[in-house]
């Protein structure tokens, strides 16, 4: 075991109790409190933690559906400290101040927008840090992960936005991947529960040969993931390749579990519905294929 | 220097003159060209000691870290070095012997495999056990110290070429399935022996039929046990780390530019972009799946990146060589006697998804071994 599987493990046991996914229908600042004070977890960042723990981190956020912003929130630390811009790290650090990302210029719908202490803007490609000056709260598609509708003051600038934008790409790629792998072991203790015609679902074929499919997808998008978060030296190439691969596997894991699922996954009751919500709405945040073809060019392939 | 430069400079200095016709040859699909120049050319790099690099020292290896190993093959890669003659010999052949033999053993046959005279083929595959290997019925037994072999085997590559054959036969006529099973190691230059050529549908042939009729070896030529040749086939299986697999996408890589070249000259390359973009997306997961494959030790392995690597790239290459079809157009309807590369990239991948474990049987050990799903109920009784 090394110190990652460590962190990774007990941020699990650390969410699995404390944040469980039916609790983040709601929000409950308790969480947020213990887990930037008490778990530390918020000053990775500042730390200088690499940025493949930052990804487990936020991997395990994903198996929980976390409400809580912590993506954001320490996507901003990371993109400030890389600017040289130290105005809001101790805030971010210890928890106290919330961030949101508004990286593709529009703040008509930012998750997470709804308390968050400043907001990464970007303009064109240039980074600027603003505070929030009205906010609209939204209903949302996915009942996990708030939104809101914000405006924002003048702000300052602080860089380019690219790195940022890569940042937040791996980082979804991480929450996508968790989550995703969360969902696949919960359809793998259905069908070894399930009985029909005598026999376990996990024994058909159809249905065993549809799980390992849906693992290589998934195994496919955390070695992408895994390898963009280790930052190397074509991380602007790997970053954007991980969130569209990871993004496509969310989407095709949450689909397909329902179908695995049958009935009980077509109800309120059931978590598929959740997971599957939160995949669609986080891949439609961007374009998977746009991803793949920025990634293409910039490769210079 | 560093071993980069050293391997590097060394193939610069080597894949040259006489051997020059040989670079990006050979290799699945393409192993019936540059046969006797590829058989010369393993030995030249044994002459550099580049056989058995990742070998232990003490049996005449390198020793070479699996650091140094990808380095290896990026390079030899890189230099466009054409498929190794004997690559059964070298990954499987010597890495069992070296795992399960005898010192007599280690002593007998390892020489020759790193000195590039004594060329390898492997018998496993029968006509009624492919995906399930543990159906063998080739048999073997004692009789005044020579094991006596008979049966038939197929798909066994280079057989024509090869001086030894490794064998799974059944010894213990009394068992079935994984049970009673022997490595045995058998000389091909023998009248019990007889290859056949296999035609595929390229039209050329690396494949063979392997008829035994009364085929002798030597009783010490038995690894492991007798009895323990299941045992001893699939422990190979545990050093296989994919190192080699890096190599394998290196030539990926050059047959995916080849592609996109073709395409950005025909003027197809918009027409086909989306599909020539998630082509390049999912070789680069190739690479970041081999490389957490090689990263991951056996406290961290999820038992089944082997499965995951093979359902990742066989498909993948299969798609490509449709891919290369597409972009070619309607000049891929003709051959001029002989195929293209595009062409037996495209017929060749076919067999991608079946050779070494079909995509249906990774499929099952994935579910089973992964994720502990109950195997499917009906058996033969």
């Amino acid at each position: 075991m090394t110190e990652i599987d460590d962190l990774r493990s007990a941020v699990r046991d650390f969410l699995t109790d404390n944040a469980p996914v039916r609790s983040n229908l709601e929000d409950n600042p308790s969480t947020w409190k213990r887990l930037s004070s008490e778990m530390g977890l918020t000053s990775l960042p500042v730390e200088d933690a690499p940025l493949s723990w930052l990804a487990a981190v936020i991997e395990e956020t994903g198996r929980v559906l976390l409400r809580q912003p912590y993506l954001p929130t320490v996507v901003a630390a990371t993109a400030l400290k890389a600017a040289g811009d130290e105005q809001h790290l101790a805030g971010l650090a210890d928890g106290s101040l919330t961030a949101a990302l508004a990286l593709d210029g529009d703040l008509t719908q930012v998750p997470h927008g709804l308390e968050a202490g400043i907001v990464l803007v970007a303009k064109g490609d240039e980074l600027w840090v603003c505070e929030e000056t009205a906010v609209e709260p939204l209903e949302t598609l996915d009942l996990t992960r708030p939104a809101a509708r914000i405006q924002v003051s003048a702000g300052r600038h602080v860089g380019s936005a690219l790195h940022a934008r890569d940042l937040e790409h791996i980082s979804y790629a991480a929450e996508s991947v968790g989550a995703a792998q969360r969902v696949l072991e919960l359809v793998v203790e259905h069908l070894l529960v399930r009985t029909q015609f005598g026999r376990p679902l996990g024994s058909f074929q159809a249905l065993r040969h549809k799980v390992a499919d849906l693992t290589v997808l998934l195994e496919a998008a955390r070695s992408s993931t895994w390898y963009a978060a280790g930052e190397p030296e074509d991380f602007a190439v790997a970053a954007p390749l991980a969130r569209a691969l990871a993004s496509e596997a969310f989407v095709t894991v949450t689909g397909e579990a329902i179908q695995l699922f049958g009935g009980i996954g077509f109800t309120w009751e059931h978590d598929a519905h959740l997971f599957f919500k939160r995949a669609w709405t986080t891949a439609l945040a961007t374009d998977s294929k746009a991803l793949k073809k920025l990634a293409f060019d910039r490769s210079g392939a | 220097m560093t071993f980069r430069d050293e391997v590097a400079s060394w193939l610069a200095e080597h894949l040259t003159g006489r051997f020059a016709p040989l670079v990006g040859t050979g290799g699945p699909g393409r192993e019936h060209e540059n046969v006797e120049l590829r058989r010369e050319w393993e030995k030249e790099l044994a002459t550099g000691r580049w056989i058995g690099i990742a070998w232990p020292r003490e049996v005449g290896g390198r020793g070479c870290s699996i650091e140094e190993q990808v380095v290896f093959y990026e390079e030899y890669a890189k230099a466009g070095g054409p498929a190794r003659i004997n690559h059964l010999g070298e990954q499987l052949a010597g890495p069992t012997i070296i795992a399960f033999g005898t010192q007599e053993q280690k002593d007998r046959f390892l020489p020759g495999i790193l000195a590039g005279t004594e060329l390898w083929c492997q018998g496993y595959s029968e006509p009624n056990a492919g995906s399930d290997l543990a159906g063998v019925r080739t048999k073997a037994s004692l009789v005044d110290g020579e094991w006596h072999v008979d049966g038939q085997k197929t798909w066994t590559s280079l057989a024509h070429l090869a001086h030894w054959c490794f064998v799974i036969a059944r010894t213990d006529p009394s068992s079935s399935r994984h049970k009673g099973l022997s490595f045995l190691l058998v000389p091909m230059d023998q009248p019990g022996i007889e290859v056949r050529p296999i035609i595929q549908l390229t039209g050329t042939s690396e494949f063979n039929e392997v008829f035994f009729d009364d085929a002798v070896t030597a009783s010490d030529n038995v690894v492991g046990e007798p009895g323990d040749g299941w045992k001893v086939a699939m422990g190979l299986l545990a050093f296989e780390r994919g190192v080699s697999t890096l190599g394998q996408q290196v030539g990926f890589t050059r047959e995916y530019a080849d592609v996109v070249e073709l395409a950005r000259a025909n003027g197809t390359f918009e027409r086909y972009e989306a599909e020539l973009v998630d082509a390049w997306a999912s070789l680069q997961v190739l690479k970041h799946q081999a490389l957490r494959t090689l990263n991951t030790d056996q406290a961290t392995s999820n038992g089944v990146e082997a499965n995951v690597n093979k359902l990742l790239w066989a498909p993948w290459h299969k798609k490509l060589g449709e891919l290369a079809m597409k972009v070619s157009g309607s000049a891929a309807m003709l051959t001029d006697g002989e195929l293209t590369p595009l062409q037996n990239l495209f017929l060749f991948t076919r067999s991608d998804t079946i050779y070494g474990g079909s995509s249906e049987i990774q499929r099952n050990v994935i579910a089973e071994r992964l994720w502990k799903l109950p195997r499917d109920t009906w058996t033969a009784t």
